[in-house]
């Protein structure tokens, strides 16, 4: 079957979109669509690869604006999914582009450092005594070990691709969170603390980096537990965790989501400066300010609940 | 075709027209719908970020109601979806999690135990489409409508896994059956930002306004979405998204349930349009 890849070309802040025709064969994965063009069509075409088996994470590329690693994605299934012959190959989104698929990773690891990504050793721990840990603490943050660094999980990244100057990319919190969940390591603040000032409570949860990663890592819910932690650690309250105490505070008071308080719950006096937006709401019937949310008749099971769930921790 | 209905909050309150809407048209389509006895928030997406267990345990006794009504539950809220889906897969999966929160369900007198499916109104439309079949006396034929999924029905993958997450259809599907005329853009599968409003408060703006525009530009003359709570952000919010990218698009953002009431001949009033705040008057009476 001939296929149509539509390439995003880049050199020297010239842009183009470059068309390759090439024949679909049986198994052929975009990576090897890539190294056909440069082979016999193109060979100034650029990109990076080097393991070719989902090891080194150097391939990833969107496909049809999503991101995928191109040495184990097989052609013919995009193909299939997208029901055209024709598909469009990208350099990943929020990088900077150096050359036609091949982006920077210099600010990546800029970020990445912020986090301090390196076990601080226990004082207990010594070169003569060892480092050793449970096989259930091993379980706890060994799936964030296996993170390529192949940027798929911040191409879609909703909030990076709105803003990235105040947030960090997905794998940068879930090496955060690898860390924070080591328990060999002693200093869960020297992870945590950059993390929550670099946009911890600003992640849209919209899953992108859950759904793209190609390890099968969660990066939203790395975001979660680190979250957690900065309520573990009593760290200064902030609009998102606010927010966030407010459904815990509502269910355990009435079993519901109390609109009407969730703004000054948030924000505190500051919600008095939505007053004319409120106005908005109540013109049309949307926003009730004065109507009382209604307790539901099994609350005390769910107290009895939120109180058992404590105890278990 | 009979549910046990999970509401969740939102249609409770902001988005009571939704609530309104899905009882008128289930009824019209022979779905019945038992609410959930004494239901809680599921947590919406934000509980968990205070304590994990909690939210698991919350959503377990949510389950567990439904379970004892011998009904699978649907809901109409892409979030409370995925919260009620993401504990179950949670709970059937690691049985030591799940031995954990019946004993602290026990405590209650409830138990969980993965008898009853989670669904959407969305997903249960387009897998019986013959619903709604004779049922349509008002074909919205011409109508251009632009279907925003929103995030939570579809990511993650693992637990959203009614369609292909990048490339669904399921939208798009009900539009035609009711006569109007799907519209492709480049949103469609994008984030509205609700869940950051408090915390990225321009950055959600921006793309508030980047969704409509968006939609708008391709042609639509309505957005319809099966999220109450991208509902609320595109519409409540469309003011200062258009301001945010300096745009003049201004849509109707309408829940699935109230474009499906239009098509079956209920009024614009019947399905609560008035109470949005954008463009309600654009929408077709």
């Amino acid at each position: 079957m001939p296929i149509t890849l539509k390439i995003q070309r880049s050199l020297e802040g010239k842009q183009w979109t470059q068309d390759y025709s090439l024949e679909l064969e049986k198994g052929m994965t975009v990576l090897s669509a890539l190294i056909k063009i440069k082979e016999t069509l193109d060979p100034t075409l650029s990109f990076t690869a080097s393991c070719r088996s989902g090891i080194c994470g150097a391939c990833a590329v969107r496909v049809n604006g999503n991101a995928v690693l191109a040495c184990e994605t097989p052609l013919g299934d995009l193909v299939k999914r997208y029901q055209s012959e024709t598909l469009t190959i990208a350099p990943l989104a929020n990088f900077v582009v150096l050359r036609d698929l091949i982006v920077d990773w210099k600010p990546k690891y800029t970020n990445l450092k912020k986090i301090k990504p390196a076990l601080q050793p226990k004082d207990e721990f010594s070169a003569a005594a060892g480092c050793k840990q449970s096989p259930a603490d091993f379980k706890k943050y060994q799936k964030n070990s296996e993170c390529i660094l192949c940027g798929s999980c911040v191409s879609e990244c909703s909030k990076s691709t709105a803003n990235s100057n105040d947030f960090l990319e997905p794998f940068v919190f879930a090496k955060a969170q690898k860390f924070v969940a080591d328990s060999r390591d002693k200093d869960v603040l020297a992870h945590l603390d950059p993390a929550v000032k670099e946009g911890l409570w600003k992640c849209f949860n919209c899953q992108q980096c859950a759904a793209k990663c190609p390890k099968g890592l969660n990066p939203a819910e790395d975001i979660e537990k680190l979250r957690i932690m900065t309520f573990k650690k009593k760290m200064s309250s902030n609009a998102g965790s606010d927010h966030a105490q407010a459904f815990y505070d509502d269910i355990r008071d009435t079993g519901r989501l109390d609109e009407t308080k969730l703004g000054f719950k948030t924000e505190g006096v500051k919600s008095a400066l939505r007053v004319p937006f409120a106005y908005r709401l109540m013109k049309t019937g949307k926003l009730a300010p004065f109507e009382k949310t209604e307790v539901i008749p099994e609350i005390e099971k769910v107290r009895t609940i939120l109180s058992a769930a404590k105890e278990v921790k | 075709m009979k549910y046990a209905l999970f509401p969740g909050c939102v249609l409770r309150g902001a988005a009571s027209e939704a609530f309104l809407a899905t009882v008128k048209v289930t009824e019209a389509l022979g779905i019945d719908l038992v609410e959930i006895p004494s239901w809680t928030c599921c947590g919406a997406s934000h509980l968990q970020d205070v304590d994990d267990l909690t939210a698991l345990a919350v959503n377990a006794r949510n389950l567990a109601i439904a379970e004892s009504m011998g009904l699978p539950i649907m809901t109409v809220c892409n979030t409370c979806t995925l919260q009620l889906r993401r504990a179950k897969e949670s709970l059937d999966t690691d049985p030591a999690l799940k031995a954990k929160i019946n004993a602290i369900l026990a405590k209650s007198g409830y138990e969980y135990k993965g008898t009853a499916e989670v669904t959407h109104l969305l997903w249960v439309l387009a897998s019986n489409p013959q619903l709604l079949e004779g049922k349509v006396v008002k074909p919205l034929t011409g109508l251009k409508a632009a279907g925003f999924y929103g995030c939570h029905l579809l990511r993650p993958p693992t637990i959203m896994n009614y369609e292909d997450s990048l490339n669904p259809q399921s939208l798009e599907k009900i539009i035609r059956l009711l006569g109007a005329e799907p519209v492709n853009f480049d949103f469609k599968l994008k984030c509205c930002g609700f869940h950051a409003f408090w915390t990225a408060e321009k950055d959600v703006m921006k793309v508030t306004g980047q969704t409509v525009d968006s939609a708008a530009k391709a042609g639509a003359e309505v957005v319809v979405t099966p999220c109450p709570l991208c509902q609320l952000q595109l519409d409540m919010y469309q003011p200062e998204g258009r301001t945010a990218i300096q745009t003049s698009a201004e849509l109707p953002i309408l829940h699935l349930p109230q474009l499906i009431g239009l098509a079956l001949g209920m009024s614009k009033d019947d399905l609560g349009v008035k109470r949005h705040i954008s463009a309600a008057d654009k929408v077709r009476s």
